[in-house]
């Protein structure tokens, strides 16, 4: 029997990690200089492919079979990869408003996918369905140590992304920080004129940086789609991408910093849900619990943006003829 | 017209017209004939008649039923213009909109008072609440620091659900599922009124928006004001030295900019329609930043570009019924203009360019 503080690190750290590894690719954009807006719409475009992709395996394929969980998580990353490579295209090669980009990029891909889902539905499937509904996510408990109070509860009700996630992140924060490509692509953010004179090659490494929050955010929302709702539907632009962003501007552009704002969240919004069901009140109030995370968010926002350095040239074009 | 506006009208005119063509290949790959479905979209907003009508309807119920559709979105757009001319962007336009559609619900749309006090109270208290919400957003800005698109999300999500949860506590009609609905006094717009024998909806908040079209067109070229703004979108710093207050203008715009959605709300939710979809956030608000897109963020194109975007958008629904085809394929055209938009600039470039290149061979 799972208590309710159990209950709140589990739905926590479920929705946390998504929206941390989200923020772990917004981070990658905006240090590279590229502004990123667009993880919102990423992550639908991301989901909605992986969503795809599962759909279509799990009517061929055996129903206990867990291997179209896997292959969806990784068709997810790639298609917000290949979406991404459009704002990369916008920002970097037509030079186009980074903020407009992100936003035409996010209507876009709410548009597509939700009209793709219904025709896919109707001209293949032969369904008047606005959602591709998925099988159920295993999940995984340790055995022992989840039997530690409180803390066990890390341990316990698992999804597999969580550690999928988990590691990327480690991948992620090795690159970024200890690595020459690394390097650059923080100085790209910064100073993109030492690295042309250095010899690196800026529109190549900001492409790169923002191809890679595109396959990150895929992710994040493949999890959302698998860990929330249980199926692709246009319920999935809830708003996470922003949560996301905000995440990484409260941890200022650094990827653990972010993890904390990102844990913050999560914690608020499932322990809101978890007092609705204590106390008993009437499902109209889970509305009010449902703002807890955008009221923290703005906030912490509040109390910790002046302190905030953004990367010195984010938002701005590289042009070489300007140097 | 000055040679740049000149150059950016064939640029828009070209996205459109290669967002549609785009739209075609997807209704051709549907199965569907593209011309028919674009006729589909012209009749249903009564710009082309349709083979049958149903009693007391006619070509000009449909168009003004359109141009009732049409008014909200010519104060969202402006509202964006507004806030992007001071190099701000407001996403939370939707939010100020149900804002100040909610405010004005609760506090006259069930009040009873006689028309000619409730239909002027509704418009003033619109644009209050709404310039509250988009004052909010430039003050966090100015004040804190917080960038404004993040803030913008965050008060629409927050706005959606407060709003969502008091209306289903205290003012949810339960057969609708919605709120209940206000009295036609304080509606904004005269529904299927009969005239000759035809019945017309005719939205009082059009001529409304055809004055502040024309009250924005002329603060944005003939006064400090409208120049100030400029100033502070294009260089901050500059701004700054020459003796702007930066911050002023930054909540004022903002400001102005909520206010205009404020009266996009009310025109909607106290105009076109009578009562407020809980959990519903109205794609308006983003639709706005395409039209604004389009229309160079200049009043009166921004007038002609909503035209086009609200065809569209209305025109979906009887497309929908005709030619079987999902009514989110509008949502896609809308999106495929947005992007060619966005990549304007680019190409208005690059007909410099060849120009330039022309003029120095001769």
């Amino acid at each position: 029997m799972l208590n309710a503080i159990d209950t709140i690190i589990i739905d926590g750290l479920s929705f946390s990690l998504p929206l941390f590894i989200m923020a772990i690719g917004g981070i990658y954009s905006e240090r590279s200089g590229v502004t990123n807006l667009a993880l919102e719409g990423l992550q639908g475009m991301g989901a909605f492919v992986g969503g795809l992709t599962a759909y279509v395996m799990a009517q061929h394929m055996n129903p206990d079979s867990q291997l179209p969980y896997y292959v969806s998580l990784l068709v997810a990353m790639a298609g917000g990869c290949v979406y991404a490579m459009l704002h990369a295209l916008l920002c970097i090669r037509f030079r186009a408003n980074q903020v407009i980009s992100g936003v035409v990029i996010n209507v876009l891909g709410a548009a597509l996918t939700g009209f793709l889902t219904k025709a896919i539905n109707r001209t293949v499937f032969g369904a008047a369905s606005d959602r591709f509904v998925l099988s159920v996510s295993d999940r995984i408990t340790v055995p022992g140590i989840s039997k530690i109070p409180i803390l066990g509860a890390f341990f316990t009700k698992i999804y597999p992304f969580e550690i999928i996630i988990i590691v990327i992140a480690v991948i992620a924060w090795y690159f970024l920080y200890r690595t020459r490509f690394g390097l650059r692509l923080r100085a790209c953010g910064d100073n993109p004129a030492a690295v042309d004179a250095a010899g690196g090659d800026v529109a190549k490494t900001r492409f790169i940086a923002v191809m890679v929050s595109g396959a990150l955010s895929g992710l994040a929302g493949m999890c959302f789609a698998y860990s929330i709702l249980a199926n692709f539907s246009s319920s999935i632009y809830m708003g996470y991408g922003y949560l996301a962003i905000a995440g990484y501007i409260f941890g200022n552009w650094e990827i653990l910093p972010s993890l904390g704002a990102c844990l913050i969240f999560g914690f608020a919004r499932s322990a809101g849900s978890e007092i609705v069901l204590a106390l008993g009140m009437p499902a109209a109030y889970s509305d009010l619990v449902m703002t807890l995370p955008y009221v923290v968010t703005l906030l912490l926002l509040v109390f910790l943006s002046r302190h905030n350095q953004a990367p010195r040239a984010l938002g701005q074009t590289y042009d070489k003829a300007q140097r | 017209m000055s040679a740049e506006s000149k150059k950016y009208l064939k640029a828009a005119v070209l996205s459109v017209l290669v967002s549609l063509l785009a739209g075609a290949v997807v209704i051709l790959i549907l199965g569907k004939n593209p011309l028919s479905a674009y006729y589909n979209l012209l009749q249903g907003v009564g710009l082309a008649p349709k083979p049958r009508y149903g009693g007391g309807q006619s070509m000009l119920t449909d168009l003004s039923s359109y141009v009732d559709y049409w008014t909200p979105m010519i104060f969202a757009a402006l509202s964006y213009a507004v806030a992007m001319r001071c190099g701000l962007f407001n996403i939370g336009i939707s939010g100020q909109m149900l804002i100040g559609g909610f405010a004005a619900t609760v506090l006259v749309g069930y009040s009873g008072l006689p028309a000619g006090i409730a239909k002027p109270l509704v418009v003033i208290i619109g644009i209050l609440f709404g310039m509250a919400g988009g004052a909010l957003i430039g003050y966090l800005k100015y004040r804190f620091n917080v960038n404004e698109v993040v803030s913008s999300i965050m008060i629409n999500y927050i706005a959606e659900y407060v709003i969502s949860f008091m209306i289903q506590t205290s003012y949810i009609d339960p057969v609708s599922r919605q709120s209940r609905a206000i009295g036609d006094n304080a509606r904004l717009s005269f529904h299927q009124v009969l005239i000759g024998g035809y019945k017309y909806d005719l939205p009082i908040g059009f001529l409304i928006a055809i004055v502040t079209m024309l009250l924005v067109k002329f603060v944005f070229d003939k006064t400090v004001f409208g120049f100030e703004l400029r100033a502070v979108g294009t260089n901050r710093t500059a701004s700054r030295y020459i003796g702007i207050h930066v911050g002023s203008r930054i909540v004022l715009s903002m400001a102005i900019s909520g206010a205009l959605a404020g009266l996009a709300g009310v025109t909607y939710y106290l105009g076109y329609v009578n009562s407020i979809q809980p959990r519903v956030l109205l794609s308006t608000g983003y639709d706005a930043i395409a039209v604004g897109l389009l229309g160079n963020n200049d009043p009166v194109g921004i007038f002609f570009a909503s035209f086009l975007i609200e065809i569209i958008s209305k025109g979906s629904t009887y497309l929908q019924s005709q030619a079987g085809l999902e009514a989110e394929i509008a949502d896609v055209i809308t999106g495929l203009i947005l992007l060619a938009c966005a990549c304007n600039f680019y190409f208005m470039e690059r007909m410099g360019r060849k120009e330039k290149k022309h003029a120095e061979r001769n």
